[in-house]
Order: C-alpha cells, then structure tokens, then sequence
C-alpha cells in the first residue's frame, strides 16, 4: 500500500482517469493518453501486459471510430453510445483497481495484477483483456445503452446488425497480431465468448460469438431486479476470470 | 427514542461537508438548481454524510426533505417523495401551520391522482406546484438515500425538477452505492451525461486514510492506539469508517482479537443478544423498513415491555436503529450478514405474519407490501390479488414500469402450482387472459416492446382471447411502437383481411396504416391507404379520429408528391370535420397536423404561423392547453424564428413554458428558445437552456441530440472558442443517422464555419482531418437528398450552399459567388438570417478581393438592417466590424460608422492621441503581431499602404520597433 499502483506514473494516471470521456472521439484520446503511460510503467514499460491490451483495444475503437465517421453503420447512435459505455466499465475497472477498491471486478483484476511483471506474452495479455471487456463487461454496456436509448436488444433488430459488424472489426484487426498463429487464437476467441459449459458442449463459433449479446437479454429480462442482477454480475465475473487466470497460466503461452 | 447509542464523530470528512454546502446552497442562484451524487462502497459513510450536510443546510434556512429509496424491486412509483414528504409532515409543529397545510395538499394531490392518457406530465407540474407551495420562497433541498433503487417515476421527476422545467430553486443530495453501479444500472447512464453540466457534481467517496483511521478508531476507544493495534484496525478495514468503527468499539469494550471479519464482529454480537431481541433483529431483516413498532409488536409477538426491551438490546448492540416511523437494521451490511441466518421455513413464517399483520390494517405502500410478503410466504392465492391492485396503483400515478412488474409478478404467481393451505381451495379463480391484457398494455406504455408482443402472444392463445382484428391491431401497434414497421404493416394488413373486423376497426387500420406508410416514405401507398380509410370512415358515425389521422397522411403524402394544394385542402376538411362533430383531441390534432403541414414539407410559414397559434388559442378553450397548446406554440415558435420575427417568437415560447412541459415537448421548446438566444447572442441564457435540455435528455432518448450539439457549436462560435465548437461538431458526427439529411446538413455547416472561423482569427490551427471528414459528411448528405422529397431537399441545398462557401473560405480565397448563391437559396425560402449572413460573408469575399466595393457595401448595409432587425447582436457586431474595417458608411445617408469601430469605440490613452483612427487600427493589428500583409487582407487595403501607416506610426510614437509600438498600444489599452 505503501508504493503507489501505478509508481511513478500514479499520478498522470489518476489524473486522467478523472476525467469521464462522453463521446468515441474523446474515448480514442483517452486510450491514446493512456498508452503513453502505461508503457512508461516500470519494469515491464514495452511489455507491460495492460499496454498490450490497451493497444489492441484503442486500434479497434479508432476502427470503429473511422467506421463511424465513414457511415459503416445502421444505427450510429446506439453504436456510438455502446462504445463510450463499453469504455467507461475499462476505465472505470482502472479506476477501482487505482483505489485499491474491494469492488475491482476479478475478471480485470487477474490481468491488472500483473502489471508490474512477471513478463507474459503480449498475445495472452491482450486476450485476457478482450476476455474481460466482452465477457463481463459487454452485456453489461449493452443493457446500459439499451436502457438510456429506450430501446431493446432485438435480434435481427439494426442494431443487432451494427454488434455484429463490430465483431467484424475485431476478426480484421486481430489477426494482424499475429497471423500465423490465426487458428489458435480463433479457438481461443470462441472459447472466451463462451461459458466453459457452453463451449463443452461443443457449441459453435457463430453461437459463442453472440454470447455476450444473449447475456446482455438475459441481464435485460431481470434488470429490474436488483438481486437478479448483481448474481447474473457474479456469475459472469467469476466465469471471465476464471478465463483470465487460464489464459495468464502458463497454458496461455500456446498461443504465442 | 434513542435512535443512536452514541454517535461516532464525523472524522476526515469535513472538506466534504464543506464543498457540498456551496454546491447545493450558497452557490445556487435564485431559481437554479444544482445536484449532487454521492457516489461510494457500503460503509464508507454516505448516509452519515447526507446527514450531517443536511442539518447543516437546515439550519442555514433551507427546507430539507429526505426520503430513502427501497429494495423491493416492485416499489411503488415515486415513493421516495411521498416518504420524504410524509416524514417532514410529521416532524412539523403546529406553528408551521401553512407549510403542514400545504404538505397535506400535495399528499392528498397525489391521493386523488387517476391515471389516463397524457397525465405524466400533467402530475410532474403539479408536483413542482405543490412544492413551491411549501418551499414558500425558502430554497429546497431534496436529500435521497439508496438511489440505486429509484424507481423511474422519481427518476424523471429529478431531471424534471433538476431542469428547472418545475421553476423551483431546487437541489438535490443523493447517495449511490458504488457497487450497484457496476452492472447495468439505469442510473449509470445518467450520471455519465449528467456529470458534464456546471450545475451537477459526482463526488465519490474514498475510504479514510491512515491518519484518519486512526483518528477515528482513538475518538471511539477514547485514547490513543497502540502500534500494533492501530496496524490491525488499518489492515483490516482498509480506512471503511463503518468497519473502523465497529472494530473500535470491540476494542474499547476488551473483545480484541476476536473477530477478523465484520460477519464475524456481527454474528458475535447477534450471538450475544437475548433471546427476544434476536427475533426483532431477524424480523426487521425479513420487513420492509422502516418497519412501524406497532407492526414490529405484531410479527414478533412480544408483549409490549418486553418488545420494548428487546429493541433495547438491539439497539445497544448495534445491530438495529429506532426512529420516529420505525425501525431499520443499522446498516445494509448488516443486513447482508443475517440474510444467511434463517432456515427458509423461518422467513416464510415470517412473511405471513407481516402479510396477516398488514392485512388487518392498511398502511404505506400497502398493496405492494401485502403482494411481497405473501408471495414470499408462499401464497400466491393471497398474493395475487394484492399484486393485481399494486399495479392498479402504480398506474395511476403513471408509473407504468412499475405496474408492469406488478402484473408480470401476478401472472406468474397465477401459473405458480398452488402450495401450502390454497392448495386445498384448488386453482386459482383468476381471469388469466385479463392479466395478460393488463401486462402487455403496461409493458407497451413503458417501452418493454418484446415484452408486449410475448404477453400479446401468450393473449391470443389463452381463454377469453380478444378476436383476431383487435389482436392484430394491437400487435401493429405494439410493432410500430418498437420501430419495427414492417411487421407492423404486415400485420395491419391481416387485421383489414380478418373476417371479424367491424368497419370501424377497418378505418381505423387503414388510416393507421397511411400514417406507417408515410414514416416508411412510400407516399403513393400512404395516399391510396388514406383515402380508403377516408371512404370506410365516411360510412362509421362518429370515425373523426380517423378521418384526422387520415386526412394528415393524406395531406403529406401529397405534399410529398408535390401536389400541395390538394393536401391543404384534405387537412382542412378533417380540421372542420373535427369542429363540427370531433372531441376535442380531434380538433386539437387537426390543428396540430395542418400547422406541421404548412411550417413542414409546404413552407407556407406566415400562414402556418397564424394556424398554430389560432389552434393554440382554440385548444386552450377546449380544456387541452398542456399537451396541445404546447406543441403548437412550439411549432409557433419555430416558423417565427425562421421568419425572422424573432421578438415575436419570444414571446410565444414564453406562454408555452408557463405550461411547465416534461419531456420531448420540453426539449423542443428550450431547443427553440436557445436557438434565439444563440442568435441574440445571449450566451448565458442559451448556456442555461442547453444544460437543461441536456438534463432532460439524460434520462433517455437521443433524437433531439443533434440539435442539441448544433446549437453548442452555433453559441461556441460566437464565444470564439472554436476548440468547443468543434468537439461539439465531432461528437455529433458520430452519433448522427446518415438519413437525417436535414438535421446532418446543418450540423456539418457548423463544422465547416467552425474550422473557417479558427482560420480567420489564426488562433486555433485549421483541423484538415476534421475538414476532410466534413467535406466526405457534405457529399455523403447531398448524395442521400437526390432521393429526398422536396422539402427536405431544398433545406439540404440551403446549408450545403454554406458549406461550399465556407469551403472557399478555408482555402483562403473565399469565393464570392458561392456565398451569393447561398444568398439566393436562403432568400428564395425566405430566410432572412442565414441570408443575412451569407451576404456578410459575400461582403467579405468581395472586400478581399478589392473588387466591386460598392456592391460589398450594399450587401452589408442590406445584411445589417435585417440583422439589426432581428436583434441578432454577434451578427450585427461582425458586420460592424467588417463595415469598419472597409471604411463602408452602413447608415442609410452616408454617415459613416467608422465612430464604433472598435479601436475607436474606447477611449484611446493619452500616448495613442497624436495617432487617427485608422492608424490606431493598423497598430492594434501590428500588436496581435499580424505582418503587413495579413494587416492589409484583414483592412482591404495593400500591403504597401499598410507599410506608410506602419512608419507614420513609429513617428509619432518616436518608436523604432513594432515590439516598441505595441508596448505603447498595451499600455494604453482601455481595459
């Protein structure tokens, strides 16, 4: 407790963080800020393993930026919101982990935790961070957006359309990682999308791919129930992290 | 009562206590509002802090109302008000006697509530009312516990009353577990929009550090704390006051070691109590709390003096707090520690008693509390029916997403397999195909669309179902209400087909059907439809509605298709029809569709003016002045703005907020005001409108954002802060439908002006990203228009002609006949403020190129009479300067206005006297560091010109530099 999270950028960290980005322009800049801060991040800096994650993340959400301004999608509106509120839930979990709060999610804090070394792989890293933001907290941004735009999650619905489009933006820029470890990587994609119930049973990737969106149906049927809802919270937390812990074991080197 | 064994002192909070006494009173203006939301973990000491800030504004003057919000997940709507209201009530003494009265007459207000069409709003104005009434001029603090819980009623009420549509000088405290905003709370979403306006802080309370845990631990102990000690509290609370305290009061009491948890610290203590106080703690966590002593007596059974030594010890212990209304368990984590302690069989046993108890007499929330407890003592038979009427109350205050969780728990407790004693009545009695009517109404009212057409599915197969044309119109209509329109035409088009249609019902699908044609843009099937629900209606008595309806997709769709006439002359034939034998809303909506007619796709302005505001009048005497009169006005308001009768448009808009609108009606007509602020450059007023429209928004929506961002760029710009105008721009951008050509257009002119701007002024480099996007935005809206109707096109090209000229300004050769075609389009729809400001800048263009100076010179006294006109202030002022930099006369007999330009307006210091006015220019510019070049593009003279000016300066102020010449220009510059 002595030394702060985040050594001698503590600081710029915890200045930035105070500050709530509200549109996907100011999201880009957030996540840009925060690159330069992570890789200065003592001993890891380069191969700090949140800066792999926050990289992968801040090229996706400029692609879906550009995306936006070059009209890719439907309905920008939901989009743009569901962008920002995905956002706010990674930042928010920094924030948490920043206070030492007991209310960090597991599912970040696993990845969080090694920060200041030892060393993984990048490739893991990255992955672990994309297990937390679309396991546990895409369902979540999602009831949030639908909520505020008074609308629902629909299937077959524009924006539906527009989510799934979204996972095409990852399958393009995934893969330029690494390409020739492209099928491990889909495997391990599949699998995060999942329960490890779900993907026991064999389920298929177009299934799993969409498991975060019949999450956030299920968490939309019981919003309303405060009890409900924090178990379904639970539910997911442990599930992503016990993912996360995978993919940080040395097991998650097969990826590399 | 003791409500408080001993209370802990408040320790390492008093920066907080501070900041949020001025946020919520000192730095409230006089009809302002303000709002803070506490945010922060269990224990952390929200609730203590609320208190204590609250007696402090007390005692200040202000009228504090505190209220707590409830974790039954089916409360009642706006519960948290009427608590607070009823808590201040009893806490009066008979020398208040007209703020008890006017208390009671909000409460009995809300008594005599009945639901019905249009009465939401209605209820949040007279809310406000009643409470101005017992604020009576004192400000009003409104402090709201456990907000995680709020129900959406109240939810709306805040942003209601926080946007200062309740014209009440308001402030709110809330506390909000952190915790509870990790998931998907609905409040997350408003707090991320509500946090960026001036009036609204999120403050999030951290644990105490170590210094101050230790303070706190020694103030309970009543003496310093060992090292060691001191290390264990702090390890193991983690600086969480709650835990803090409760370890130090082990401690001072010698139960050191004991416990490492606070489970462990509470279980002891629950251990420890006697055996009475044990079933009062456990009935308390099983209640509603407050949980009333009388009720308390009931359930536990005890005998008074022994109920009453009971809670003694529960109190000592800690474990529980008395007030005036009730019990409560002392804290949420206490709560959470007993959950596990009782066998199931336990808690059902004492759900019944509460449910027996309350059964016999009637109190708060009575049938929402009956339906709880007996659902959760397993008797759905008893629950049901008090499920049944607590939706019946919730709908009648409106709270239609309340209501339908009520119905929703009693369909299912109507399928429950019956248990326990009802299982000998056999099945339940219960119409189950009323239930699922009632459901789906309540599930389609609060936008739960795929929850209504489930329950209309699950109607049509039940017993009792409706017949087959009534199930399809409700399914069109519930269709139509999620933005699915295919399907929704589909099945419109079954419900004309189905063999039990009455002619009614068939026109009424028909016109419905017009009007989703319409939306869709098919105008030919939408006039084929309406004209033969026109003809089914004409063989139905009494079919106005649908002859209106009709008659409206009618008249647009041949608008649309460019037959304006025949449209009008449809219109107006249903707006006498509905005259002459309507109700009134069918009078009321004529008008309304025959004003959007004539201000819309016909742009017939003066005359649509005149026809809202003769119907606004109309309505009014026809008892329909809030939701009608309303929007006409707004309508009103809009087509004078658009004139240029802006003085005239003031007005209106004023009368239309006497009605204090909610919602979408709200956000149109603070939209209209700002736009005039924004044109009369009254910053501060168009900033408070913005953050109130923002505040409204913010509790969901999104289809007047654009608008919204507009009108923030339009007012950065006058502020010259074009960095905001931008960001304005760009979040915009991003959050816009491509069809929404017209809104998109205007948005992207503002982009393009904005960049313009920050070329001109040369303080903010130009963003060519930006500008590429821009120009890509331009083509896409020009591409989408060709395929547009009419209307919508010609104001496309109005604002794309802006953007082409703005365009030539940003290369820096502004191109004066791409503003005077913009010039020609805005006059041809005769709109003279946009014209006015085109022929500015064709003025400018002109002057730059030191050509047709005369014409310039007309161009801009032309453009400064209609600005001077419209009172546009920051339009006029950048004519004036313009005027005055060209030397151009802008008065109608010559006389020049050189006298108010702005090097000349102030007067000069003593060191500047020998200079003239146009000197004193050049200097001016010389001091902004401009060369002589830029000097002479922005006063249109040559650069050689400049140069004599320049020398002629440094001779008379005996200066050799212009480093020199511009101290002496700083020096004297008027401040």
């Amino acid at each position: 407790m002595d030394e702060p999270v985040w050594g001698p950028v503590h600081q710029d960290i915890v200045g930035l963080l105070a500050d709530h980005p509200a549109d996907v322009p100011a999201v880009v800049d957030h996540l840009t800020k925060l690159q330069d801060l992570l890789v200065r991040l003592p001993p890891l800096e380069r191969s700090c393993p949140l800066a792999d994650f926050n990289e992968l993340y801040l090229t996706i959400t400029t692609s879906v930026l550009n995306g936006l301004y070059d009209d890719r999608f439907a309905d920008p509106v939901f989009l743009a919101r569901l962008d920002v509120e995905f956002a706010a839930r990674y930042f928010d979990a920094l924030r948490y982990w920043t206070e030492s709060s007991p209310v960090t999610p597991r599912a970040w804090s696993c990845l969080f935790r090694r920060m200041r070394g030892p060393d993984a792989r990048p490739l893991p890293s990255a992955a672990a961070g994309v297990n937390a933001h679309i396991n546990y907290d895409l369902p979540f941004a999602l009831v949030t957006t639908f909520d505020s735009l008074e609308s629902e999650p629909v299937d077959g619905s524009e924006q539906h359309h527009d989510y799934l489009e979204i996972n095409q933006i990852f399958a393009e820029r995934i893969p330029e990682l690494r390409r020739g470890y492209l099928d491990n990587w889909q495997l391990m994609i599949d699998m995060l999308n999942g329960d490890i119930d779900d993907w026991y049973q064999g389920e298929l990737v177009e299934y799993t791919r969409n498991v975060a969106w019949r999450n956030a149906q299920k968490i939309w049927r019981c919003r309303h129930d405060p009890e409900a809802r924090e178990c379904e919270r639970e539910r997911l937390d442990d599930n992503a992290a016990a993912l996360g812990r995978l993919l940080l074991s040395p097991l998650g080197a097969f990826l590399q | 009562m003791a409500s408080d064994v001993d209370t802990a002192p408040l320790v390492g909070r008093a920066g907080q206590v501070a900041t949020l006494r001025s946020a919520l009173l000192d730095d409230v203006g006089p009809g302002q509002t303000a709002a803070v939301f506490l945010t922060g973990e269990s224990g952390v000491g929200k609730t203590r802090l609320l208190r204590e800030v609250g007696d402090g504004l007390r005692a200040a003057g202000a009228l504090v109302l505190t209220g707590a919000c409830l974790d039954i997940g089916d409360a009642s709507p706006l519960h948290p008000l009427l608590q607070a209201l009823r808590r201040f009530d009893a806490d009066l003494t008979a020398s208040h006697a007209r703020t008890s009265s006017a208390v009671r007459g909000l409460l009995q207000m809300f008594a005599e509530e009945t639901g019905g069409p249009d009465g939401a709003g209605a209820l949040l104005e007279r809310v406000s009312r009643g409470l101005h009434l017992v604020a009576q001029g004192r400000p009003l603090v409104l402090v709201l516990d456990d907000l995680q819980w709020v129900d959406r009623s109240t939810r709306q009420l805040l942003l209601y009353l926080l946007a200062g549509l309740g014209d009440l000088q308001l402030s709110v405290l809330a506390a909000v577990r952190a915790e509870s905003l990790q998931g998907a709370h609905p409040l997350r979403r408003v707090l991320t929009e509500l946090r960026r306006l001036r009036s609204v802080r999120v403050l999030d309370l951290a644990p105490l550090d170590r210094a101050d845990t230790e303070r706190l631990a020694a103030e309970i102990v009543g003496g310093p704390l060992g090292a060691e000690t001191a290390e264990s509290v702090w390890q193991r609370s983690g600086g969480n006051p709650f835990v803090v305290e409760e370890l130090a009061r082990d401690l001072r009491e010698g139960r050191d070691g004991l416990s490492d948890t606070l489970r462990e610290v509470f279980l002891a203590r629950v251990d420890a109590l006697p055996e009475p106080a044990h079933a009062v703690v456990h009935a308390v966590a099983v209640g509603v709390e407050p949980v009333a002593h009388w009720l308390l007596a009931e359930v536990t059974r005890l005998p008074e003096e022994e109920l009453i030594d009971a809670v003694r010890a529960a109190v000592a212990h800690r474990l529980l707090v008395g007030d005036d209304d009730g019990y409560r368990l002392r804290h949420r984590l206490v709560a959470e520690v007993l959950a596990h302690e009782l066998l199931p069989a336990e808690r059902s046993a004492l759900h019944r008693r509460y449910a027996e108890a309350l059964t016999s007499v009637p109190a708060e929330l009575h049938q929402a509390r009956l339906a709880h407890h007996w659902r959760l003592a397993g008797e759905p038979a008893r629950a049901l029916p008090a499920a049944v009427a607590a939706a019946g109350e919730a709908e009648r205050l409106h709270g239609y997403a309340e209501a339908h969780r009520h119905w929703s728990v009693a369909l299912q407790l109507a399928d429950a397999p019956a248990t326990g004693a009802s299982a000998v009545d056999g099945s339940l009695d219960v119409d189950r195909a009323d239930l699922l009517r009632h459901a789906a109404e309540a599930a389609h009212h609060c936008g739960e669309h795929a929850r209504a057409l489930a329950l209309l599915e699950e109607l049509a197969t039940a017993d009792g179902a409706p017949p087959v044309c009534a199930l399809h119109i409700r399914r069109a209509r519930y269709l139509a209400a999620a933005g699915r329109s295919a399907p929704a035409e589909a099945e419109y088009r079954r419900a004309l087909a189905a063999a039990d249609c009455t002619s009614r019902e068939r026109a009424a699908a028909a016109a419905h059907l017009a009007e989703l044609l319409l939306h869709l843009g098919r105008y030919a099937d939408a006039g084929e439809r309406a004209r033969e629900a026109l003809e089914l209606a004409a063989e139905v008595d009494g079919s106005v509605s649908e002859v209106v309806l009709a008659s409206m997709a009618l008249g647009f769709s041949e608008a649309y298709l460019e037959d304006p006439d025949a449209g009008l002359a449809v219109m107006r034939e249903a707006l006498a029809t509905a005259e002459r034998s309507g109700r009134p809303e069918d009078v009321a909506c004529a008008y309304l569709h025959l004003a959007e007619l004539l201000t819309g796709p016909l742009n017939i302005l003066e005359e649509g003016v005149v026809v809202a505001r003769r119907g606004a009048e109309r309505v009014a005497e026809l008892g329909l002045g809030r939701t009608y009169e309303t929007r006409l006005l707004a309508i009103a308001t809009n087509g004078l703005f658009r004139v240029g009768q802006w003085a005239e448009a003031e007005k209106v808009v004023a009368a239309a907020l006497r009605h204090r609108p909610s919602g979408a009606d709200a956000v149109e007509l603070l939209l209209a005001r700002c736009r005039l602020w924004v044109g009369y450059g009254d910053i501060e007023a168009a900033d408070r409108d913005l953050e109130a429209v923002a505040t409204v928004l913010a509790g969901g929506g999104a289809r007047h954002v654009i608008p919204l961002l507009t009108l923030r760029a339009g007012l950065a710009m006058w502020q010259g802060r074009h960095e905001l105008a931008r960001q304005a721009v760009q979040r915009g951008l991003t959050e816009s439908r491509s069809d929404d050509v017209g809104i998109l257009a205007a948005l992207v002119w503002h982009g393009l002006r904005a960049e313009a701007e920050a070329y001109a002024s040369r303080t903010v480099p130009v963003d060519r990203t930006a500008v590429r996007r821009l120009r890509e935005v331009a083509e896409r809206v020009a591409r989408k228009s060709e395929h547009a109707v009419r209307s919508v096109r010609d104001v496309v090209d109005g604002f794309l002609a802006l953007c082409d000229a703005e365009l030539s300004r940003l290369d820096g050769n502004s191109d004066p006949a791409l503003w005077a075609r913009s010039v020609t389009e805005w006059e041809r729809r005769h709109h003279p403020y946009p014209a006015a400001y085109s022929r500015l800048r064709q003025a400018e263009a002109l002057l730059a190129r030191r050509s047709r100076t005369a014409t310039a010179g007309k161009l801009l006294r032309q453009a400064y009479q209609v600005a001077q006109g419209l009172g546009a202030v920051p339009l006029s002022t950048e004519i004036r300067t313009l005027a005055s930099r060209a030397r151009v006369p802008l008065e109608a007999h010559g006389t020049s206005v050189e006298g108010r330009s702005p090097a000349d307006a102030e007067p000069a210091g003593t060191e500047l006297a020998a200079l003239t006015a146009r000197e004193r220019e050049v200097l001016a510019a010389v001091a902004e560091g401009l060369t002589n070049k830029e000097i002479g593009q922005r006063l249109f003279i040559s650069e050689r010109t400049i140069g004599v000016h320049v020398s002629h300066i440094f001779d008379k102020l005996q200066v050799r530099t212009r480093v020199q010449a511009s101290a002496i220009f700083l020096r004297n510059r008027p401040e």
